[in-house]
């Protein structure tokens, strides 16, 4: 009874005392001893210097890559310390969000540029580092540089971009009669049919998530008018222009097929039950989806292998009567941004961090992580990788993800106006008219 | 012996009696068996790996995959982060227990006013959903200088706590009747000892009950958590359970062997305290 | 003279000794609550006053502009009927279930233990894992699915949470058999509080099993009942865990909640005075609740009613 408490209490009041004396390391590395003119960094000061860096790649090998290069590059330079934080992805964007709204954001942290990148910098977060790559810049694929620009002026630097491609079981193709990949909208449809005739499910579809589902439209959209109307939409915020309504009327007719999974709109994309998992696991014939896509679906298999059937790619159809070019992208990447306090050392440290040597390494792993390194490419060996790299330099347009491209308030509406085509509760029109709406009260 | 006496009350009552007992248990063992299968699909879908539960849901593992356990359970961090989680729901089931006790004492058995002004005011924090606070908390706890602390997060714990805490303590306390409080005053107990050594003893069933709740709470927060701790070496258990999903994969049978065995202690936590719920008022100080 | 009448007597009594001992039982509850929960509150509803991405300084003023937002938005408005559908399924299904169950498990028997273990056991898994787990069970090929099939009945399987007409309902199945146990062990709780001579005596009096839960057992936990159910209701509108880990919200907002809409909206879409403002309706709608349940319900709690030895 009372024993119990007391000894309750001493345990509190042990907890307590540890709690104090074991007090934590202070937020943010302080920048204190590295020089604080913004100018080009001449050579680093050979006094202490620390550096926060935050990236998402939890799962080895990326992050034992990572953790190599960091370690090298402290080798080369004694007098820098990398602080190394690692989270997964939907945790790092909680803990960013709050760092950033207390005004201390890391130094060097994970990306994906655009809207998203654009108003981190509207508020003072990101450090200009315009001047610093000026000498080597262009080494990096220059497209993939565009997307970490505000107004011209470089906040971040890519390691990776990719495209999204329908990614498919030839085997399935095969058995439904289907000999070569579909190249226009209306085969693909045609594709769609067939299969189905087969009794075999066209689609796997990660209705959940909703940015499956964001693809297709997008896509059709960039066909329907072109990488202009595009980029103008994302860049004023009309987007009232007919392809988008033409998007949604195209999409609607896959929808009205139904080829997806049954009970699709409530998977998600990764984890058991999901479309990885679905295509992972020859329930559905293909899938839209971005170069990542051969990891997830591995880590869905049995033994966490190659998919044991033939996996294939092609690229989005191009659209009969549409302004878009068939080349025109869309995709993302990832990238690292530089923080405001970050000390000039940062910058020599992201250099070496997508040096050609490390580009390599990267593209070996044949991950999903398509380097943007000038040269880096043939790193890559895994044929349908090499069929997505090759897709991209044809690209003379990548268009960034449109919830990425955008604002996160305008891109979860466009995603959620997307949904509606899929659930059969909204009509194409509604949807180009509310994102429209969404965007001019911006 | 009491087998003799229950047979003896069995053939003395009506048949009805035995029927409806039969009824019971049968009720509750099925209600058992519902409310235990996702858990017990959580247990074994460990012993899973993903692929499996996306072809084979519904049946037993083939083969079974032991390597999700054995490999959390192998894991330091797994272990640390385990410690990590045990320290923090112990701090802040200790604060906020005492401090509610001690305000519930007064609040159910004192008379002031603005009484039930002050009880509204604890009660809002149980209205508001603590995730959008988490700004305005995230910049104090960092400007006390408890940033990466676990009283950092104890402490908010135990003070969203207070609200559900006080409000299940409040009748408890107030139905110790008043003539044992008198009796104590008389034996010369202030009135903190009666409220250490004989209102709190007596009030086992509830402050078990609390405390059980305020360390489940504790075991499964994880916005706080993420918030407030930067170290890794400083994690719990379900800041942990993210290494398994990365970008765009989650390894869901890791997942839930993971959530498994965090489960573990809480419900140890909970076999423990069941025994405090079984006493009660019965034991000696209130008859007569 | 009830017991609130009595013990006021001998404050009055008492010296200044007495006030002291109020405030410093007081203070640490009450310094803890200002500082951690109060402030941070406060200082959201500061937030809902601007228009605000989290990142910027806080300088956009629009003065109830977010407020009117909300209440115009069909989805808003969506959400709440969902909470509000969350509430009276719970009232009306699982509080009596949980106080049957609670009921039964109060007598001794053999393995009660076990079986309370069990019931509690939902409680404790974390939410994460609680969405993940029903996901797979309700989805396409899932246990449910093959449950079904088995006794005949597979044709009345529907993809569940997929369907945004029946989603709701999955959602109320998934939250009864989580919180279920937190409400068996508050009641469990209440009962011990109850002293067998009681049941006894109604037993030596000839109350049935039946009368004497109505007229002894019932009454008797009656104030920890009301806590249940005022846990229950609150509970039902700030319902955000379980349901964005599930469906976030999905499909199609058809199992949107108020929480799950604020933290949608305001968190992820980085309009955190938006997001502030949803917050603070939902608070608004939750005091009016608890006000008049205070006021109505759990008057005679506060007032000291029938004690189990006063008057």
């Amino acid at each position: 009874m009372s024993t119990r408490w007391r000894s309750v209490g001493i345990l509190g009041a042990v907890a307590l005392l540890v709690g104090a004396c074991t007090g934590g390391a202070s937020p943010v590395a302080s920048p204190s001893e590295a020089p604080t003119s913004v100018a080009p960094s001449v050579a680093p000061s050979a006094e202490p210097v620390e550096i926060d860096w935050w990236h998402i790649q939890n799962n080895d090998p990326g992050k034992q890559l990572w953790q190599d290069l960091a370690d090298e590059y402290t080798a080369a330079h004694p007098n820098v310390k990398v602080n190394l934080t690692v989270l997964e992805n939907e945790a790092f964007k909680t803990k960013l969000t709050t760092e950033m709204q207390a005004k201390t954001p890391p130094d060097l942290f994970q990306s994906w540029g655009g809207g998203g990148m654009a108003e981190q910098q509207k508020a003072g977060l990101l450090k200009d580092i315009t001047a610093d790559v000026a000498s080597w810049k262009d080494t990096i694929n220059p497209g993939a540089l565009g997307m970490y620009q505000v107004d011209g002026k470089q906040y971040g630097i890519p390691f990776d971009l990719g495209m999204v491609g329908f990614w498919y079981n030839k085997d399935l193709f095969d058995k439904a009669g289907i000999t070569t990949p579909p190249a226009t909208w209306a085969e693909l449809l045609d594709a769609v049919k067939k299969l189905t005739a087969e009794g075999i499910t066209p689609i796997a579809l990660g209705g959940k998530d909703k940015w499956p589902g964001m693809f297709y439209w997008a896509y059709l959209a960039l066909r329907a008018g072109g990488k202009d109307a595009m980029a103008n939409a994302v860049a004023t915020g009309d987007w009232s222009g007919t392809s988008f309504v033409e998007a949604g009327k195209q999409l609607k007719a896959l929808v009205d097929l139904e080829p997806f999974q049954e009970g699709f709109l409530a998977a998600p994309w990764d984890g058991a039950g999901g479309q990885a998992a679905s295509m992972a696991n020859e329930k559905a014939a293909m899938q839209l989806m971005g170069q990542w896509a051969p990891g997830t679906m591995q880590a869905n298999t049995p033994d966490k292998q190659k998919v044991k059937f033939n996996l294939g790619w092609f690229p989005f159809p191009s659209l009969e009567g549409g302004a878009g070019a068939p080349t025109d992208g869309f995709g993302g990447g990832n990238g690292f941004a530089v923080g405001k306090d970050a000390p000039p050392e940062t910058v020599d440290f992201l250099k070496f961090l997508v040096s050609s040597d490390a580009a390599n390494r990267w593209g070996a792993l044949n991950s999903g992580i398509l380097p943007t390194t000038v040269g880096a490419e043939t790193s890559v060996t895994d044929p349908d990788l090499k069929s997505v790299l090759e897709n991209r330099a044809k690209a003379e347009y990548v268009q960034l993800y449109l919830d990425q491209a955008t604002t996160p308030a305008l891109g979860g509406v466009i995603n959620d106006a997307i949904q509606t085509l899929y659930a059969g509760t909204g009509t194409p029109e509604q949807v180009a008219a509310t994102i429209s709406d969404a965007a001019k009260t911006q | 012996m009491s087998t003799t006496r229950r047979s003896q009350r069995l053939e003395a009552e009506p048949l009805r009696r035995g029927l409806a007992a039969v009824a019971r248990y049968g009720l509750l063992l099925s209600v058992a068996a519902i409310i235990i299968i996702p858990v017990g699909y959580a247990v074994i879908g460990g012993f899973k790996d993903s692929a499996q539960l996306t072809t084979d849901p519904i049946g037993l593992p083939n083969p079974w995959v032991t390597s999700n356990y054995t490999d959390v359970l192998a894991s330091d961090s797994f272990w640390r982060q385990l410690l990590n989680s045990v320290l923090i729901a112990a701090m802040s089931t200790f604060l906020v227990a005492l401090f509610s006790a001690l305000a519930a004492f007064v609040f159910a058995r004192r008379v002031f006013p603005g009484r039930e002004v002050l009880f509204t005011l604890f009660t809002l924090g149980l209205l508001f959903p603590a995730a959008v606070a988490i700004l305005p908390l995230f910049i104090l706890v960092r400007d006390l200088g408890l940033y990466d602390n676990p009283l950092g997060i104890a402490l908010p714990e135990a003070a969203f706590g207070l609200p559900l805490t006080i409000l299940v303590l409040r009748p408890f306390f107030h139905s110790i009747p008043t003539e044992l409080e008198d009796a104590a005053s008389i034996d010369g107990c202030g009135q903190f000892g009666f409220f250490w050594r004989v209102l709190l003893p007596l009030s086992r069933p509830a402050l078990a009950t609390v405390a059980l709740l305020a360390i489940v709470f504790s075991w499964n927060q994880f916005l706080l958590p993420l918030v407030m701790l930067s170290s890794e070496a400083n994690w719990t258990l379900p800041l942990g359970v993210t290494n398994y999903s990365t970008q765009f994969t989650t390894d869901t049978a890791r997942i839930l062997a993971y959530t498994t065995l965090a489960l573990i202690p809480a419900l140890i936590f909970y076999v423990f305290a069941e025994r405090q719920l079984v006493g009660g008022l019965t034991s000696g100080a209130v008859k007569g | 003279m009830t017991a609130a009448l009595q013990s006021g007597a001998r404050t009055r009594r008492r010296a200044v000794g007495a006030w002291a001992t109020i405030g410093l039982f007081m203070l640490p509850a009450l310094s803890l609550y200002v500082l951690f929960v109060l402030l941070p509150i406060a200082q959201a509803v500061r937030f809902s006053f601007f228009k605000w991405n989290g990142l910027a300084p806080l300088t956009e003023f629009v003065g109830l502009a977010n407020y009117e937002r909300a209440l115009a938005d069909p989805v808003f408005i969506g959400a709440v009927s969902h909470n509000v559908l969350i509430v009276v399924l719970s009232l009306a299904l699982q509080i009596p279930f949980a106080l049957g169950l609670a009921l039964m498990l109060n007598r001794r028997f053999r393995g009660r233990a076990a079986l309370r273990l069990v019931f509690f056991a939902p409680y404790v898994i974390a939410e994460v894992i609680t969405g993940v787990v029903w996901s797979l069970l309700l989805q396409p090929g899932g246990l449910a699915e093959g449950a079904l099939e088995a006794f005949g009945l597979g044709s009345l399987y529907h993809p569940w949470l997929a369907d945004p007409s029946t989603v709701m309902l999955a959602l109320f199945v998934i939250i009864s058999w989580k919180y279920f146990g937190f409400h068996m062990i508050l009641l469990l709780a209440g009962l011990q509080g109850i002293p067998r001579e009681l049941d006894e005596a109604a037993a030596m009096d000839g109350a049935s099993r039946r009368q004497a839960i109505r007229y002894v057992t019932l009454p008797l936990l009656g104030p920890t009942l009301r806590v249940s159910v005022f846990l229950s209701i609150i509970g039902a509108l700030q319902l955000f865990d379980l349901v964005w880990v599930t469906t976030g919200g999905g499909p199609v907002n058809a199992s949107n909640t108020m929480a799950t809409y604020m933290f949608d909206w305001g968190f992820r879409r980085f309009q955190l005075g938006y997001g502030s403002a949803v917050a603070v309706i939902l608070f608004i709608l939750a005091l009016v609740v608890a006000l008049a349940y205070q006021r109505f319900v759990m008057r005679r709690d506060i007032e000291g009613a029938v004690t189990i030895y006063g008057g």
